[in-house]
């Protein structure tokens, strides 16, 4: 699909203030090196190199933090959208299941690590129990409201033609969730993202927040910065690739104008 | 017209939260036949094509639709009815072609044969070129025609119109009328159509039925009885006010 010139536009200028905010940031940086010792503000070129150096020889670690997030992601996302399904098919577990939905957002992030600790010896047990419950609220809840809006019309003229109910969740039910799942994933990936880095510092021997947690401990700011770089370059990545998928899935969707 | 009822209404009466909204309606439409269903807005049109359809059940009656009960034995007319709705009602997601193709799917007709379909259908309603459009690209009119495509393309025996054209400016209305009413004819299908406009249902069916709350026959005509269709018109605007003016009265 050709993009139209204001959406040009708009891309363009966007790209723009981003190089800005990113080249005023590193001018803070090095401003602020030059008054305070390495370990609170080291220079922006070390920062460059110790990021160097993480992507060269601790690979495994970004490795291991991108495959638990995806792992996690996609579990959530799959559980997630079948309890949103359960929740408006079968009407009295309706009540239970967001009751149970509603605790679950309201227990802190940091109660499911320490209770994560307690209760699985194994590291990738633990982080994935944390992000998976973290993260299955976001999807059923928003799964389920996709399915509320779907239009009564769109329902009925599909039925008319009397499909099976395997056929109507696959020509009707499933094509309208696309927009909800890429959403809700669009939304969470960063929540997701810093998690995953909180878990990994708590309780795992492998992982970018494992690696922060033993630079932490060393006073290597340097280390630490560059992690925190390399972050905001995978979550800038990860929502780019989103945004790959979704302009591939919803090429359908007209660009809507706004004056 | 062989004579054959495709549609059997016998004594149907639905009754929803205590207010009666079809009272022992008898109708029948014979094979070929086309029947407009005119009446004010509360005559109980859409509960009867509703309950034609199968998605509702009556509270009390009989009706057989192509020999099937349309609700209890649903999945049994899968392929020989299928209705057009007073909007378009084309999936956002899908391309003109896919969505015409959709009947075909669900009837099990997939592929290449199913995109043939499809597009056969689409230049039968003056769409060609317009297969790969989404439907925000098309204008009302095209998507109509589109909606169409999709409810003829399974090639039910019984088509039902409710309501079809009357969202469209008068041009496209009477162009699409015209093309559907040909369709019906070399096709031979079977067509109950509801409609507000009088003179849509003496310009295209066989058979006008006018409706009264709770949906009861007050008159039954055939436009081709009556050489000057403004005398008729005449005849059902007149049915349709004394109903309307009883009722009043009441």
């Amino acid at each position: 699909m050709v993009s139209s010139p204001s959406a040009e536009i708009r891309q363009r200028s966007d790209a723009l203030a981003g190089l800005v905010v990113i080249v005023a940031i590193v001018a803070a940086i090095q401003v602020a090196s030059f008054f305070v010792p390495a370990y609170i503000m080291p220079a922006p070129l070390v920062i460059l190199a110790a990021l160097w150096h993480e992507l060269t020889h601790d690979t495994l670690d970004v490795v291991a933090t991108l495959l638990r997030l995806f792992g996690a992601v996609l579990a959530s996302l799959v559980v997630g959208t079948a309890l949103g399904i359960l929740m408006l098919t079968a009407t009295w577990l309706r009540p239970y299941l967001r009751a149970l939905l509603v605790v679950d957002t309201g227990i802190p992030a940091l109660s499911w690590m320490i209770i994560a600790v307690f209760w699985f010896r194994n590291p990738e047990q633990r982080i994935f129990f944390i992000l998976f419950l973290i993260l299955l609220p976001f999807y059923a809840i928003n799964v389920y409201d996709g399915l509320q809006a779907l239009p009564k019309e769109l329902v009925e003229m599909v039925e008319s033609f009397r499909p099976t109910r395997l056929q109507a969740f696959r020509y009707l039910w499933l094509p309208h969730l696309i927009p909800y799942v890429i959403l809700t994933t669009k939304s969470v990936i960063g929540y997701a993202t810093r998690m995953v880095i909180f878990a990994e510092l708590i309780g795992a021997a492998l992982g970018i927040g494992a690696k922060m947690a033993v630079a932490e401990s060393a006073f290597k700011m340097d280390d630490i910065l560059a992690w925190t770089v390399l972050l905001v370059i995978l979550n800038v990545v990860l929502q780019a690739l989103i945004g790959l998928v979704e302009r591939r899935l919803l090429h359908w969707r007209g660009e809507v104008a706004v004056r | 017209m062989s004579g054959a009822a495709e549609i059997v209404l016998e004594r149907v009466t639905c009754v929803f939260n205590g207010v009666t909204a079809v009272e022992a309606l008898s109708l029948e439409v014979a094979r070929g036949e086309t029947v407009a269903l005119v009446g004010r807005t509360g005559a109980g049109k859409s509960t009867a094509i509703n309950v034609i359809l199968g998605s509702l059940a009556p509270t009390s009656g009989r009706v057989r639709v192509a020999g099937y009960d349309p609700y209890r034995e649903f999945r049994k007319l899968r392929g020989k009815l299928a209705i057009s709705f007073q909007t378009d009602r084309l999936l956002p997601w899908r391309t003109a072609l896919e969505n015409v193709a959709l009947g075909l799917q669900i009837g099990g007709v997939h592929g290449a044969p199913a995109r043939e379909r499809a597009r056969e259908w689409l230049a039968r309603v003056k769409m060609s070129g317009a297969e790969d459009k989404y439907p925000h690209e098309l204008s009302g009119g095209m998507r109509q025609r589109v909606s169409l495509a999709r409810t003829l393309a399974v090639d039910p025996g019984i088509v039902l119109l409710d309501e079809s054209f009357s969202q469209l400016d008068q041009v496209t209305s009477a162009e699409l009328r015209r093309d559907f009413r040909q369709l019906v004819r070399e096709l031979g299908k079977t067509c109950l159509f509801i409609t507000h406009r009088i003179e849509d249902a003496v310009e295209m069916a066989d058979r006008v039925l006018v409706l009264a709350p709770p949906a009861h026959v007050v008159l039954d005509v055939r436009p081709g009885d009556h050489p000057d269709p403004r005398v008729l018109v005449d005849r059902i605007a007149t049915a349709m006010l004394a109903d309307h003016l009883s009722s009043r009265q009441e």
